[in-house]
């Protein structure tokens, strides 16, 4: 039987190589996908940032997480698709134009994803139009925007000003965060969200997407 | 002018009236108080301490200062605003500017010169008398541009809408060069001028925006030459004034000045040049060939984001050893400390590494979030975490440059640091942390190369170097994410503990 505190400690630890071979363990027993996602990756990445926030983790450790929770979710993915499950939220995220730092968007995507979002990871260097283009078609319910750099910061006005012209900015709530966000610019620009860093993002989105069950 | 409410600076005895209900940023920017983020609200670097009256905490200093801080009347000057009258301590430090004691090439030219490293932080003129290359006065100074942030990012994003820093500059360098030249002002025939890219920009009026995002590449990075008539200069109208060519990217002529210093393109052995800042720059090369790049490592190695951090002036702690059974702490000036500058933060993980009080993933071991120093001196788990940041940019960096040049780390002879925090760091503590990855006694304080490579290129029109320096950028480096992660953590370092360390057992 797959061992699914295996899995767990795999996704905490970082052990991309444990966690896909105790997924593909999983699959073969015919387990849940949407059960071992809400039952075993969902908790795992929780703890990842809960040791984040106290301090334990940084960076390293959390990146190493993601990656082994993407090894997983690489291969339960298509199951889930087949069997209609729906996921907490949908979610698109990028780096705003102008932009090239990508390590805290990944992370927050990373984060999201582990706490059963859809994600769609539109890369960096974003421009507007493309922001704008991928809320049309994707119809997500959070458009997540990144920043590292103070002088990249007013793009996110400028890509909230372009969803706004499109009139799309209503169907959509607009969560932006990186080093120079602060909450006074996120609401300053017209954001509807801010966090500090990606284990916060998870709870913001929730808040957004489920009003009723956040905590 | 409306109501007007009465402002004390302490020590500094100042009194003076703002208007009622603005904000304090510009005056207190004028009496030392520095903006290391430009008041954006996030980095905490400016708190002042209200020792009298009542100023509410704003949204930003809940959020960036701790109970503790806010308890004690901290606030953020960038925040604080003039509703009633307030006295408040303002600690301003000041900062030993490094300069340069070599003297220049000797010529057949008559006259005098002037040599200027134009720093982010700060700045550096010297006197030449062109004959005999002998220095014959030293200028130092605080960039005036400071107070509109620490950074060069803090700095473009300011000049793109206002062109105020163009003037400030100008208008304090050619104060220098007056006090330097001391009536002698109409010998001097030439001015070399070296900085990073966003100087070079912002004193020669040229446009910064294509500086403030991605590619980072200016159409403008020759040399620029000025007549004393453009700057409103008082010096002969036949001088020149040159600022010397960038590099590529925010590598600027400050590192081309350090390479002419250190002789990096004389010799077939592989040599580095690091200059250690918030922009870190790194060259890398030999008479055939020099890559260059730069690396965004924050401001930990000035002590900025660092809690208890304060610049390398009385009362910081600069200097952190452990032999084995205690820490002992150096304090500048021998007095109380108060803060940490950036080589004691260094020299501070060094030892809690070697103590076992600090494991290789940057955690405190046992849980611990606060490791005590002298008091009331402490480092903070967040603060390690801030230096691991600003080390993991530098020797990703490094490692990249190494692999475009085909070489290894122990391929490298030595490591030349060049600036204020490259004279000061003590080479075992940066190799313990994994800073620099070469052993330390490879490491070499090369002290202000920019000064000194700004003496050598006065008469020199040509620079024949510039044809094998190659700029690469690390931002848009696939790589350069899976490094810079590797390299945030701390090497394991048994042998240099065993090395360097006494244990009480034996």
């Amino acid at each position: 039987m797959a061992n699914l505190k295996k899995l767990y400690d795999a996704v905490l630890n970082g052990d991309a190589k444990t966690a896909v071979a105790v997924t593909q363990e999983a699959i073969a027993e015919k387990l849940d996908p949407a059960v071992l996602i809400s039952d075993t990756m969902i908790p795992a990445m929780a703890e990842v940032g809960r040791l984040y926030e106290c301090e334990e983790y940084f960076v390293p450790e959390l990146l190493l997480a993601a990656r082994a929770m993407k090894g997983s979710l690489t291969l339960l993915r298509p199951l889930l698709a087949a069997s209609g499950t729906k996921p907490t939220g949908k979610v698109v995220i990028g780096t705003v134009k102008g932009d090239l730092h990508d390590i805290g968007k990944n992370l927050v995507a990373s984060m999201l994803e582990g706490g059963g979002f859809e994600v769609t990871d539109l890369g960096a260097d974003v421009s507007p139009d493309k922001f704008v283009s991928s809320v049309r078609e994707l119809k997500p319910d959070l458009l997540c925007l990144s920043a590292l750099l103070t002088v990249t910061a007013p793009s996110m006005r400028t890509t909230i000003e372009a969803l706004k012209q499109a009139g799309l900015r209503e169907s959509v709530k607009v969560m932006v965060g990186g080093a120079p966000v602060t909450p006074e610019f996120a609401r300053e620009i017209g954001a509807d969200g801010y966090s500090e860093n990606a284990s916060q993002a998870v709870v913001t989105a929730r808040q957004f997407c489920h009003p009723d069950k956040a905590a | 002018m409306g109501a007007t409410v009465r402002i004390e600076l302490d020590p500094l005895g100042i009194v003076l009236d703002a208007e009622q209900g603005s904000t304090l940023e510009s005056i207190l920017a004028m009496h030392g108080v520095e903006f290391p983020c430009g008041g954006a609200g996030t980095c905490g670097g400016c708190r002042v301490q209200v020792l009298a009256g009542a100023a509410e905490p704003q949204e930003a200093d809940l959020l960036v200062l701790t109970d503790a801080e806010l308890a004690a009347g901290y606030r953020l000057a960038c925040r604080i605003r003039a509703d009633s009258p307030l006295k408040l301590k303002v600690d301003q430090w000041s900062m030993p500017v490094l300069s340069d004691d070599a003297a220049g090439a000797a010529s057949l030219r008559h006259g005098l010169a002037v040599a200027i490293d134009l720093g982010t932080t700060t700045l550096a003129a010297q006197l030449i008398d062109q004959k005999t290359g002998a220095v014959l006065g030293l200028r130092t100074a605080l960039n005036p541009q400071s107070a509109h942030g620490a950074d060069v990012m803090s700095r473009v994003r300011f000049s793109l809408s206002n062109g105020e820093l163009t003037t400030l500059i100008r208008s304090c360098l050619a104060q220098m060069i007056a006090d330097l030249a001391d009536g002698r002002a109409a010998e001097i025939v030439e001015v070399v001028l070296v900085g990073n890219t966003v100087m070079h920009h912002l004193f020669c009026g040229l446009d910064a925006e294509p500086l403030a995002h991605v590619p980072f590449r200016s159409p403008n990075l020759g040399e620029q030459r000025f007549s004393p008539q453009q700057l409103g200069w008082n010096l002969p109208a036949s001088a020149v004034i040159r600022f010397l060519p960038c590099l590529g990217g925010f590598v600027g002529s400050d590192i081309l000045a350090g390479i002419l210093a250190t002789s990096l393109h004389a010799g077939h052995q592989l040599r580095a040049l690091i200059d250690l800042g918030t922009n870190g720059e790194i060259a890398l090369g030999n008479c055939d060939r020099i890559l260059c790049a730069s690396t965004a490592a924050g401001t930990a190695f000035e002590a900025g984001a660092i809690r208890m951090g304060m610049r390398a002036a009385v009362g910081a702690v600069s200097h952190v050893s452990w032999d084995g059974v205690r820490l002992h702490c150096g304090v500048i000036g021998d007095v109380e400390p108060r803060g940490i500058c950036g080589s004691g933060l260094i020299d501070a993980v060094a030892a809690g590494l070697d103590m076992g009080a600090i494991l290789p993933s940057g955690r405190m071991a046992n849980g611990d979030k606060v490791m005590s120093l002298q008091h009331p001196v402490e480092l903070y788990q967040a603060d390690i975490r801030e230096l691991q940041l600003a080390k993991g940019a530098i020797a990703a960096g490094l490692r990249i440059l190494l692999e475009h040049w085909g070489a290894e780390l122990d391929g490298i002879e030595s490591v030349h640091l060049a600036g204020a925090f490259g004279n000061y760091v003590r080479p075992r503590s940066a190799c313990r942390i994994g800073l620099l990855e070469v052993p330390a006694e490879r490491l070499i304080a090369a002290g202000n190369s920019a000064l000194r490579g700004a003496k050598l290129s006065i008469g020199v029109d040509h620079f024949p170097v510039l044809g094998i320096i190659e700029h690469v950028p690390l931002a848009s480096d696939p790589e350069f994410e899976d490094k810079f992660v590797d390299c945030m953590s701390f090497p394991d370092g048994h042998e240099t503990v065993a090395a360097n360390c006494v244990h009480p057992d034996d």
